[in-house]
């Protein structure tokens, strides 16, 4: 395999950025042969046994799973090189035996690191390229790049690389659990090595949510339990249903709700990312007032209409008795509307009370509710369209068959097509009455048909509005979004599983904090300087409080370190 | 030299002999008309011109308030059943026999009429309140032009739809009906025009066919009759309406009959194939 061969060319050690003001001491991670790389977890100082590092380690693997050894060796000199702090390292390559073996050493304050392999079976003598990648520890382990168990595709190769480091990182948290604090035979340092991050809230709240998922979990299976009972499935219920909307949508908000209150585990993550935050809109005193106010206002507005209508609107010639008689017809009708809302008027404003208090199950139920209040409220438009429409569509089929009566022609129903046909004088002549009258009295009937209908059009828009934004709120990724927005590093392995290989690569640069470093001979000093990032001494001093220590748990804040790394992702990525 | 192509002739393909004009015709379907049957047969045309001036006459009469609707109403069904008797006297009965419709059909039809009619008529009135006099005036005269054009003459042609001429006609009525003062007068005007351009051909087809002398004698009475009731309302326009009669009825069959002289058709074996066979057995 080609690219294997010249992988073996080049050494890739992942060094976590924490580490590099660490003190001296040796380096442990796990070493992956297939791809020539080592990636170091944490720094263990001195002074240490032997013996105790490998206990340790051993622990360590059988817990993760994962082949942790030593590595190599790290000095970090402070003042000027001591020869017999370097030799100690080499020697403790002859304890710790592994091949090859890593060793890094920092001076002083200086940028230049200095990095050399050691073989002992050098087999090939020629120069091997070493490069350091800085990766933060942080943000390595808690992004989705590692395989999860049901994404692991055999396609993208290259992706599967670098997760197997992500993977690494981010099964080894055990390692990170222990810091200087700890009594213990050894000494680490890693990112959490000043202090384990953790929150007060965060912890009461896992320990009140057991239960409290239980008692949810029980009352929403006594709710859908009742509504996937036989008795609200018969005919009338069962239409009441599907027409209003907000019905579905309380479906909709059950089915979240008994998903996440579920004691069971979530079968990935993406699917949890999905049940965004609501937001909760107390609107129950604005649909009492708001509406109240606007469904009197459309009767009268409405009457207002009509009256145009039975002038002579837009100066079209009406027929004035047909006009008159069809006013008249749709005035009693919103007469007997208004009638019956001032029936229901006491009523009516506690019921949109109470109905509005279900919108605290968040913004979609609201608007689900105020879409079905507005379908309730102009249901005498709704008639009015109905009528309107009926009468239209018989006058265009009557006018229909009578142009064809008129031509001496009739439809036939066998062939599908216009027949010549003789009629009797009696039936020419009602016909051609009727066509008269018809012809006569279309213009009214349009006229009635297209004022009603635009007028239901507008109720149709506005509810296909409310319910355009309800879908688009109930589409929305607003966790992933809020997670893009503040901690994108955690989507870092979403896109990548889906993005292309060249941008794959790019993508984990951002994330690992860019693939700075240098190509030396092997055992030659650094021609080049590194850019050391001034990301990892922010990064690692502790912004929690100390003073805490008394729960046991010493806590760092959160959110002042995410801002801090989202600044620090954008810049490196635009580097 | 042979007149045949499956034969191999020392001759090229178009080669014609001496004998290649002898086979032309001139003027094989050209009909000689007699003057007098031509006067006779555009009596039709005269009648029907007629009908439509008295119709609208008899309108403006009702619409000027000069003719009341009991009279016309009266006068019509008068005249309307001297018409149902003479129809069935003129032939005897043979043709109410041929065509096997009954009394009771005819009294059933008569009463369809009446009923829908009166029915209707106050919708008639208020019809076209709103429409201006002068668009009802330009439909009524497209709608009687109509009339007259689609009118069966007893011309072959495909133009001729009795049906369409019919429905025209009463289409005119009933926008002239809807601009009279009261119902009851849409309502006689409608019934007038369903006699008048309904009834009243029949009649005529009858007659012609029976009774030919009779049936010009109608003619000269009706068009009299028809010119009378104009001159009183304009006498320019019965004096127009006069010449339009003579013209019709005298120079265009002297018209007909002269330029038949200048006809010159040539037919020959050069003619396109004709089947002469009858088709409409396989429509």
């Amino acid at each position: 395999m080609p690219p294997v061969l010249v992988a073996a060319m080049v050494l890739k050690v992942f060094f976590p950025s924490c580490c590099s003001s660490a003190d001296s001491g040796i380096l442990i991670g796990r070493w992956i042969s297939e791809q020539n790389a080592a990636v170091i977890l944490a720094v263990v100082h001195f002074p240490f046994i032997p013996v105790q590092v490998k206990q340790y380690l051993g622990e360590v693997q059988r817990v993760t799973k994962v082949t942790v050894s030593v590595l190599g060796s790290w000095s970090n000199s402070k003042q000027e090189k001591e020869e017999s702090l370097s030799e100690f390292l080499e020697d403790l390559g002859t304890i710790f035996c592994h091949d090859p073996w890593i060793q890094i050493s920092k001076e002083g304050d200086s940028k230049f690191w200095s990095c050399s392999t050691l073989q002992k079976h050098s087999k090939n003598p020629q120069e091997e390229e070493i490069i350091l990648v800085y990766y933060d520890q942080r943000k390595v382990m808690l992004s989705h790049l590692h395989p999860t168990l049901d994404t692991a595709g055999q396609g993208a190769e290259d992706a599967s690389k670098l997760s197997a480091i992500f993977d690494t990182v981010a099964r080894s948290q055990v390692l990170f659990m222990t810091d200087r604090y700890d009594e213990g035979p050894i000494k680490l340092t890693h990112w959490q090595s000043d202090g384990v991050e953790a929150s007060i809230i965060v912890e009461l709240m896992k320990q009140a949510s057991v239960p409290a998922c239980m008692l949810l979990t029980f009352l929403l299976s006594l709710v859908s339990g009742i509504c996937r009972s036989r008795v609200l499935k018969f005919w009338p219920l069962s239409f009441l249903w599907s027409k209003l909307s907000t019905c579905e949508q309380l479906g909709h908000r059950l089915q979240h709700l008994q998903i996440i209150s579920s004691n069971k585990k979530a079968q990935n993550q993406t699917q949890l990312m999905r049940y965004e935050v609501h937001v909760k809109l107390d609107v129950s005193w604005l649909y009492s007032c708001l509406l109240w106010g606007a469904q009197t206002h459309v009767a009268e507005e409405l009457q207002d209409l009509l009256q145009w209508l039975m002038g002579a609107p837009a100066g079209l010639k009406m027929n004035r008795a047909l006009d008159q008689v069809l006013g008249r017809f749709f005035l009693y009708h919103i007469h007997l509307w208004i009638s019956y809302i001032h029936l229901l008027s006491p009523f009516i404003e506690m019921i949109l009370w109470y109905v509005g208090l279900s919108a605290c199950l968040g913004l979609t139920v609201a608007l689900c509710i105020l879409s079905d209040i507005i379908a309730l409220l102009t249901f005498h438009i709704y008639c009015f369209y109905v009528y309107g429409a009926r009468l239209y569509c018989l006058k265009i089929y009557g006018l229909s068959s009578l142009w064809r009566l008129f031509r001496g022609k009739k439809w036939n129903v066998l062939r599908q097509r216009v027949d010549s046909c003789s009629y009797d004088l009696d039936q020419l002549f009602i016909g051609t009455l009727l066509f008269t009258i018809l012809l006569f009295l279309l213009p009214t009937t349009a006229l009635y048909y297209l004022v009603f209908t635009l007028l239901r059009l507008l109720v149709v828009i506005v509810q296909g509005l409310i319910h355009l934004l309800v879908d688009l709120i109930d589409s929305l990724p607003l966790y992933s979004l809020i997670l893009r927005l503040c901690r994108s590093y955690r989507l870092a392995g979403e896109s990548l599983s889906s993005a292309p290989a060249a941008l794959q690569s790019n993508m984990a640069g951002a994330v690992l904090g860019g693939w700075s470093g240098w190509r030396s001979g092997k055992g030659s000093s650094p021609e080049g300087a590194w850019p050391l990032p001034r990301l990892p001494r922010e990064w690692s001093r502790p912004r929690g409080c100390h003073s805490s220590r008394a729960f046991g748990q010493r806590c760092q804040g959160c959110t002042g370190w995410d801002c801090w790394g989202v600044c620090e992702v954008l810049r490196v990525g635009l580097q | 030299w042979q007149k045949v192509l499956y034969e191999r002739q020392p001759f090229p393909d178009n080669y014609v002999d001496q004998r290649f004009l002898e086979e032309l015709r001139k003027n094989v379907h050209a009909r000689q008309y007699r003057y007098q049957a031509v006067v006779f047969q555009s009596g039709v045309v005269v009648q029907q011109l007629c009908s439509v001036c008295v119709f609208v006459l008899t309108w403006w009469y009702m619409d000027a308030g000069m003719l009341s609707p009991h009279g016309l109403f009266g006068a019509a069904l008068v005249s309307s059943l001297l018409g149902y008797v003479l129809f069935d006297a003129v032939d005897g009965g043979a043709g109410r026999w041929a065509s096997g419709r009954t009394r009771w059909a005819d009294l059933k039809s008569t009463l369809v009429f009446a009923a829908f009619t009166y029915g209707f008529s106050p919708v008639l009135k208020t019809l076209t309140e709103s429409i201006s006099t002068d668009t009802i005036y330009a439909m009524s005269a497209l709608m009687l032009l109509g009339h007259l054009i689609f009118f069966d003459y007893g011309a072959n042609a495909a133009i001729v739809s009795s049906t369409l001429s019919l429905n025209m006609a009463i289409f005119a009525s009933v926008c002239l009906a809807s601009r009279l003062p009261r119902s009851l007068h849409a309502f006689v005007m409608v019934t007038f025009a369903m006699q008048i351009f309904a009834l009243w051909p029949m009649l005529q087809k009858k007659l012609k066919a029976q009774t030919p002398r009779c049936y010009v004698g109608v003619t000269v009475l009706f068009a009299l009759a028809a010119l009378a009731g104009l001159a009183t309302v304009s006498s320019v326009g019965a004096v127009l309406f006069a010449s339009l009669l003579l013209a019709i009825s005298c120079l265009c069959p002297y018209c007909l009959i002269r330029l038949q002289l200048l006809k010159d058709n040539i037919h020959g074996p050069w003619d396109e194939a004709e089947i002469k066979e009858d088709l409409s057995r396989f429509l």
